[in-house]
């Protein structure tokens, strides 16, 4: 007999267009896929050693809601190291990947204020958490100049219209780029004026060659500025999912209150894997920036004599371009997995993974 | 700080705390096995290490592990499910238990909910905007939930009926023919059911569990969750599953993606051995719940406890009522006082003051002292009532 009731629940789900957002696969399939969130990387013996042997030791239990706590030290002394934050351990919540950060920050963080101002462009993630319990977003301009972030006007006149809660990529998850040392002191002000929040998605600042600058180095009472990320990306460790929120101690309180309700903890092998991760990242880190950046570069000079735009960014594992209509129909055609800027609200541009097939995927605009 | 005026997953918190610091303290509170995950599961996740941790799995998790949940919904509970689109895979079935709540419930919706409960569906109902509507449950009848009550209980708001059996933490199973009521009662007033099968491999003496969905007209209108956790010894592993009609689960499918994304594939790999390989493990532990349930029986029948017949899961519900004190101050000053954590009934439901929960989730030796030294704090408590 055909229900009612599931009929109505269907119908509402179907015209939840934020909810039915798709979302980029957490992880490559291999070099010749440029469309995923998180790369294809080998896996360190040591990480290996350290999660099996914690499992073999009797870690599979239930372990505290907001994570282990060495793992939890070790985030924040991390988000010291790469953007001078001022949080430590008790600030830190592990989750269980990026998608779950932006989930509980925007819905626990998010139910204190009345709407949350997001930038146009903007990780899909972000809509379609937000499209499980509205909460009112209102779209802040972006700049595609500016690699599609907001304007500091941008953000001003949200605050004007009312706005108490920032929702800020840094890089942007479609073009890397990210705000100045400059603009990011202009948004502390501007928030700790409007006694407002910020909720900052630094995921990519791993990826940022040179100075990286976040609002929570200049939150120093940790009151203001939530970050978000995956931790320790690059490592080998996308496919198992781990992610911190890194809060003030009373929004951490309610995340780790939603995060017992909805999962009780993250596993443990993944958050045993991340903490060796965590050990050799400096110096794992380090290699990889500079062999993306030599082939960033190079990806530069070949969409250059291309005459192809590149969307300036900062994040050395992506390249954004944006395409004429011609070559967005040459690439879709050519059978090229890349990210498609209408996921984020960009749709004339595309953003690919830099690897050694990304050259390749460029010469398919020649 | 009064303690007192603690109430659920705060109350528990404050208790959980004060354990860690004794060292002789023994653990009747948490739901979590004291068996560790069997070596072949933890062997299956270091080969997913070395071979599979670069895997991309998509939000509803890996094919092969849902070919394996299909093939066990199908075996254990009877439930025919397609594994391409009838099954989602979950951080635990505590994210199954969010989601499904989330998938039938809008604002201002009544969920038909069977007291007492496992406390997380009204706190995810909470956050769904949802209404729960109680419908009250007793030690006297085993804590059986009646249709009859299941019946009057509902209005014109009503979209959705809870069934957790083995239930947690009353211990009661729904009897088939109660089941097949429940159904029927969905049926009639076009209800979805929320089926929670978290213990279903727990279940004693002639009791059967039943899963609705397995009744003629249920798969439709049925959500089931299931989880490796306790059957498995896997709770630090975060793996779970939903199973429920293609065009519900599509829906479960974005609500996963949006909640968290995906789930780790080093779980999903263990996930696949502990379903598809050998099964001896799963036995020995059910054997020893079963002989540590007994032992915690005769225990409170010493005591003079009263409490409903755990029919199945891992847990009793007993009445101390007797004592005349507040579930949250006994639990208090057994921990205090001898240094054993069982969880007050208040922390599952506000009506159940005059409730304890103990799990059976520990070594029978200390199983066994953990009893003695109970008893020791009743005698205490009821030596000052005179
Ligand atoms: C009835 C019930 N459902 C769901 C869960 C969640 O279990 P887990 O998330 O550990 O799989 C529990 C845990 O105690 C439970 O008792």
């Amino acid at each position: 007999m055909a229900s009612n009731t599931k009929s109505a629940i269907l119908a509402q789900h179907r015209a939840n267009a934020d909810l039915n957002t798709p979302l980029l696969p957490q992880v490559a399939r291999d070099d010749s896929d440029l469309a995923a969130d998180g790369m294809c990387a080998p896996l360190d013996e040591r990480i290996i050693a350290a999660a099996s042997a914690a499992l073999e030791n009797g870690q599979t239990h239930y372990v505290d809601v907001p994570g282990i706590g060495p793992l939890r030290a070790a985030v924040a002394d991390y988000l010291k190291s790469v953007a001078g934050a001022h949080y430590r351990a008790g600030n830190v919540v592990i989750t269980a990947g990026v998608q779950e950060s932006r989930f509980l920050s925007i819905q626990m963080i998010g139910v204190q204020y009345d709407s949350i101002a997001l930038p146009a462009v903007v990780h899909p993630g972000v809509r379609k958490a937000l499209g499980v319990r509205g909460r009112n977003p209102r779209t802040m301009p972006v700049d595609p100049a500016q690699g599609y972030l907001p304007s500091i006007d941008a953000i001003v006149q949200a605050a004007a219209d009312g706005c108490r809660l920032f929702y800020l990529e840094s890089p942007s998850r479609l073009s890397g780029a990210a705000y100045a040392a400059d603009e990011v002191a202009a948004i502390s002000q501007i928030i700790a004026d409007n006694d407002a929040a910020v909720i900052w998605d630094q995921g990519l600042a791993s990826w940022v060659e040179g100075a990286y600058a976040s609002a929570a180095a200049l939150d120093s009472d940790c009151a203001r500025a939530a970050v978000i990320g995956e931790a320790y990306s690059g490592m080998g460790l996308a496919s198992w999912f781990v992610g911190y929120i890194a809060a003030p101690e009373a929004w951490v309180s309610s995340m780790q209150s939603q995060k017992q309700i909805m999962a009780i903890c993250t596993s443990t092998a993944s958050q045993y894997a991340a903490l060796e991760a965590g050990q050799l990242y400096t110096e794992a880190r380090g290699r990889q920036l500079s062999r993306l950046a030599r082939l960033r570069t190079d990806l530069l000079g070949a969409a250059g004599e291309a005459g192809l735009t590149v969307v300036g960014g900062e994040a050395v594992n992506i390249i954004a371009l944006k395409l004429s209509e011609d070559n967005m129909k040459k690439i879709s055609r050519a059978g090229i997995d890349f990210a498609a800027g209408s996921l984020f609200g960009a749709p004339d541009v595309i953003r690919l993974n830099v690897n050694h097939s990304t050259a390749a995927a460029l010469t398919a605009l020649n | 700080m009064s303690k007192k005026k603690k109430a659920g997953t705060s109350l528990l918190y404050q208790l959980i705390g004060e354990a860690r610091g004794y060292d002789d303290v023994i653990i009747m509170g948490r739901g979590d096995p004291d068996f560790d995950t069997p070596p072949h599961i933890v062997a299956a996740a270091k080969d997913a290490m070395i071979h599979h941790h670069n895997d991309y799995t998509p939000p509803q998790g890996l094919l092969p592990l849902r070919q394996a949940i299909a093939e066990r919904v199908k075996r254990v509970n009877n439930i025919d499910v397609d594994p391409e689109s009838e099954v989602v895979v979950t951080n635990g079935g505590q994210e199954a238990l969010f989601l499904m709540v989330l998938a039938v419930t809008s604002p201002g919706d009544e969920m038909i909910v069977p007291e007492p409960n496992y406390n997380t569906y009204a706190d995810s109902l909470a956050f769904a905007g949802g209404v729960k509507v109680e419908v009250q449950t007793y030690a006297e009848t085993d804590f059986r939930a009646d249709p009859q009550d299941v019946r009057e209980a509902i209005t014109d708001k009503t979209r959705s009926l809870l069934l957790v059996s083995p239930n947690n933490p009353a211990a009661s199973v729904i009897a088939p023919t109660d089941m097949a009521e429940m159904l029927d009662i969905a049926i009639e007033h076009d209800l979805m059911i929320l089926a929670d099968d978290i213990y279903d491999l727990f279940v004693y003496d002639d009791f059967q569990h039943v899963s609705p969905a397995s009744l003629p007209g249920g798969k439709e209108r049925a959500l089931t969750l299931n989880a490796l956790s306790k059957a498995y010894s896997m709770t630090g592993w975060r793996l779970g599953w939903i199973v429920g009609p293609a065009d519900l689960m599509a829906r479960v499918t974005e609500l996963k993606a949006a909640v968290s994304g995906g789930a780790s594939v080093i779980s999903q790999y263990a996930g696949i051995a502990a379903l598809t390989g050998p099964q001896d493990a799963v036995e020995m532990m059910a054997e020893a719940y079963r002989r540590r349930r007994r032992m915690v029986l005769d225990a409170l029948d010493e005591m003079g406890m009263k409490y409903g017949m755990p029919q199945g899961g891992q847990f009793v519900f007993a009445d101390i009522g007797f004592t005349g004190l507040d579930s949250a101050e006994v639990a208090q000053r057994i921990l205090t006082e001898q240094h054993v954590l069982a969880y007050p009934g208040s922390a599952f439901s506000k009506d159940r003051k005059d409730y304890l929960r103990m799990t059976f989730l520990q070594p029978e030796d200390q199983l066994m002292e953990g009893l003695e030294r109970m008893k020791v704090a009743m005698d205490n408590i009821m030596a000052e009532k005179k």
